[in-house]
């Protein structure tokens, strides 16, 4: 039976809808994976001899198993993103005669089998070996290694077991930014007691029973829980939430563009799939800490403009490219209806620039890293709403792919609103920005660099209508081509 | 009202659609039938300028539909769950139509509620989003969104499937109403000859992609259907 769920598998794979896209888009994939695969090999094998470098007093796996707690982490706050139990699969066996077992027990092997339960081995495999020959005891580091895999499945289970559950998410994310925060500023460090806890692994070989029966635990739970409600009104059943009817009747005051503002904040917050996009562009937030933090960067400004995109820029890239994609589930209502696609765009547009400038009001703490650093956020929020806002719906435009709205999307398996367009409309969002500072901070000073980026900014929103009227005309000239699109895949 | 010339439609090199000459006067109640594949929703998605002739064109009241948008105003339609917006519930729905038609919410209000039996209970204050409810009750609030704002052309695909029977018959007795008494032009399709000979004053038989029969009906055209079909 197994052999068969396989081939299934195997063709539900090959013949999804996103697989039969371009051989580009393959390939680009291709290389996100391979570059992911590869870093964590160079991390494998080199980090042992960085820490070795960085800290010679200081054993490195000791180094490693203290920061563990924040690895694993993040790892179940990604899981919980990214990784949703397929229980729907299950509709389709319900009337065949096959053990309930067996379908089971398919479905939960099935998940362990998933890029991020691979990814982690890309790590731990070659840092082990690279702990063996550097003599540490074999049968110690057999057992770590096995305890570190057992840990990682057991997130992998115990992300189904929460899944459902919003606030533990919340919690989760907190309690990582709690002890992030505690560490920094140096005032409890969580590392050290968490070291404890997982150098026991190496120290004491047969320590790895813990993990596997967690594991073993977790599993079992799993099972009796799809056990359960291995019936039609129960897991396999869609979840309905109540709805929560909301007037919004403060947007009145947009006129004729109300309709519109109140449709998108609702599809916004009532969509798994946007939903997401907020908590992504509520992450972009952060992006300042990994360049502003570094000295390397310090000296390399542009590189700091192209930070700073990010930091305001976060909803405005991730929700305006998926612009008209959003409204495809209904694509054809709004076509047949009297409709001017100006107030449409403007409503998006609207909603961007609102979505940078409350961006912008919670990047303040950035203050922290001074002016200077600040003054670049700012300049860059001024480009973001003035040029990047149009230059986004125009690539939206072009990108005529079908968003399924109460769908989680999913790590590589889910390549929906990304194509070649997309990468060729990405470039001038990203290098755009930069070449603006650069040039006139080479040719003059920062503040140069800083007053050009505003300005582009500023210069775009006096050019508005004309911006909004181009892409119009790239909506009207592809309005057939975008029905047919939309239409496909149902 | 409604005037067909040279119409057809290609994919490739099939041809899906070809009506030499089709006229339907305002306020009839016109039925589409025939079977899967017979170019009956390709009809409904060209008078809908959702897909692009490949010659011919049609016009309606004087605008030509594939090349101004003037007559939006005034037509509006129902074709499958792609015209109902799955997060909204269904007076949010109801009243962002009706913001599209230049209807205020007391307008739309008015018009639900002489809906309330067709609803049966089932659609308004629900607490559930549209994507939530079963197949028949999402026909039911699309087809209702239908009537939002006067519209002088109404068009419904397949609008007596997935509907229980109660709502079957009040669904015949509002078509009849709106072509009878308001002189709004129906165009209805259906896999259900009875419903349709029920329903309509004029009956069109399409076959792959061509009209075959063109008849009003009387007595006999449910009889005449059936014979057809049967071969």
């Amino acid at each position: 039976m197994f052999r068969r769920f396989l081939s299934f598998e195997w063709k539900q794979f090959s013949r999804s809808a996103h697989f039969q896209k371009g051989i580009a888009i393959k390939i680009l994939l291709a290389f996100a994976a391979l570059y992911f695969i590869v870093s964590f090999l160079a991390l494998g094998v080199f980090s042992y001899f960085m820490l070795e470098e960085m800290q010679p007093e200081r054993d490195p796996l000791v180094v490693v198993n203290n920061y563990l707690v924040f690895w694993f982490l993040i790892d179940l706050a990604i899981r919980f993103f990214m990784h949703q139990l397929p229980v729907m699969n299950i509709k389709p066996y319900m009337l065949i005669p096959i053990r309930r077992k067996t379908v089971i027990h398919y479905l939960l092997a099935k998940t362990t089998i998933s890029f991020f339960t691979f990814l982690p081995l890309f790590f731990f495999v070659p840092f082990s070996i690279v702990l063996l020959t550097q003599g540490y005891t074999p049968i110690n580091v057999i057992a770590w290694f096995f305890s570190m895999l057992f840990f990682s499945l057991s997130l992998n289970f115990l992300n189904f077991l929460i899944n459902k559950n919003n606030a533990v998410f919340y919690t989760l994310l907190s309690i990582l930014l709690l002890f992030a925060g505690l560490k920094y500023f140096g005032i409890y460090d969580i590392t050290q007691a968490a070291g404890v806890f997982f150098n026991k692994f190496y120290t004491l070989w047969y320590a790895f029973s813990i993990p596997l029966l967690l594991l073993i635990l977790l599993y079992r739970r799993n099972f009796s829980f799809m056990r359960q409600s291995f019936y039609l009104d129960d897991a396999v059943r869609k979840e309905t939430k109540e709805a929560s009817a909301t007037e919004l009747s403060f947007l009145n005051r947009f006129g004729k563009l109300a309709p519109f503002l109140k449709n998108d904040v609702k599809l916004i917050i009532r969509n798994a799939r946007s939903k997401q996009v907020l908590l992504m562009s509520f992450l972009f937030l952060f992006y300042g800490l990994i360049f502003y933090t570094q000295d390397i960067y310090r000296d390399m400004p542009a590189f700091l403009a192209f930070a700073s995109i990010f930091i305001t820029g976060g909803f405005l890239l991730t929700f305006g490219q998926l612009v008209p994609s959003w409204d495809s589930e209904y694509y054809q209502l709004l076509m047949s209806q009297n409709i001017p696609y100006r107030q449409y765009l403007e409503s998006k547009w609207l909603l961007m620039v609102v979505a940078v400038v409350v961006s912008f009001i919670l990047s303040t703490p950035y203050l922290y890293f001074g002016w200077k650093i600040y003054g670049m956020i700012a300049a860059g929020a001024l480009f973001n709403i003035g040029l990047n806002s149009f230059i986004t719906l125009f690539g939206g435009a072009l990108n005529r792919v079908p968003v399924e709205l109460n769908v989680k999307s999913k790590a590589f398996g889910n390549t929906q609103g990304f194509n070649p367009t997309q990468m060729l409309i990405a470039l001038p969002k990203m290098a755009g920005p930069m070449l603006i500072f650069y040039i006139p901070y080479k040719i003059i000073n920062f503040e140069a660099g800083l007053i050009a980026l505003a300005l582009s900014g500023l210069l775009g929103l006096v050019f508005k209508s004309f911006f909004l009227s181009k892409i119009e005309d790239v909506y009207q000239k592809g309005k057939y081509k975008t029905i047919a699109a939309f239409d496909e895949k149902k | 009202m409604i005037k067909v010339e040279q119409l057809s439609k290609k994919y490739n090199q099939t041809e899906v659609l070809h009506i030499e000459e089709l006229e339907i006067p305002k306020g009839q109640s016109f039925g589409l039938v025939g079977n899967n594949g017979a170019g009956k929703t390709t009809f409904f998605s060209l008078l809908l300028d959702l897909i692009q002739p490949s010659t011919g064109h049609i016009i309606s009241k004087d605008i030509r539909i594939d090349q101004s948008e003037d007559w939006k105003p005034f037509t509006s339609a129902f074709i499958d769950e792609s015209f109902l917006i799955g997060y909204l519930t269904a007076e949010e729905y109801f009243y962002f139509i009706g913001e599209l038609r230049n209807q205020s919410k007391a307008d739309v209000d008015a018009l639900l509620e002489s809906f309330t039996d067709f609803f049966h209970g089932e659609i308004l204050q629900q607490k559930k989003y549209l994507r939530d409810l079963s197949k028949g009750n999402q026909k039911k609030a699309g087809i209702v969104a239908a009537f939002i704002g006067n519209p002088e052309v109404v068009i419904l695909d397949e609008p007596f499937a997935n509907l229980d029977p109660t709502t079957q018959i009040r669904l015949k007795q509002i078509i009849r109403d709106l072509a009878k008494t308001k002189g709004v032009t129906v165009l209805v399709s259906s896999h259900d000859l009875s419903h349709v000979t029920e329903v309509c004053e004029r009956i069109v038989l399409l076959d792959k992609g061509k009209v075959v029969r063109d008849m009003m009906t009387n007595e006999v055209t449910l009889q005449e259907l059936e014979t057809y079909f049967a071969k």
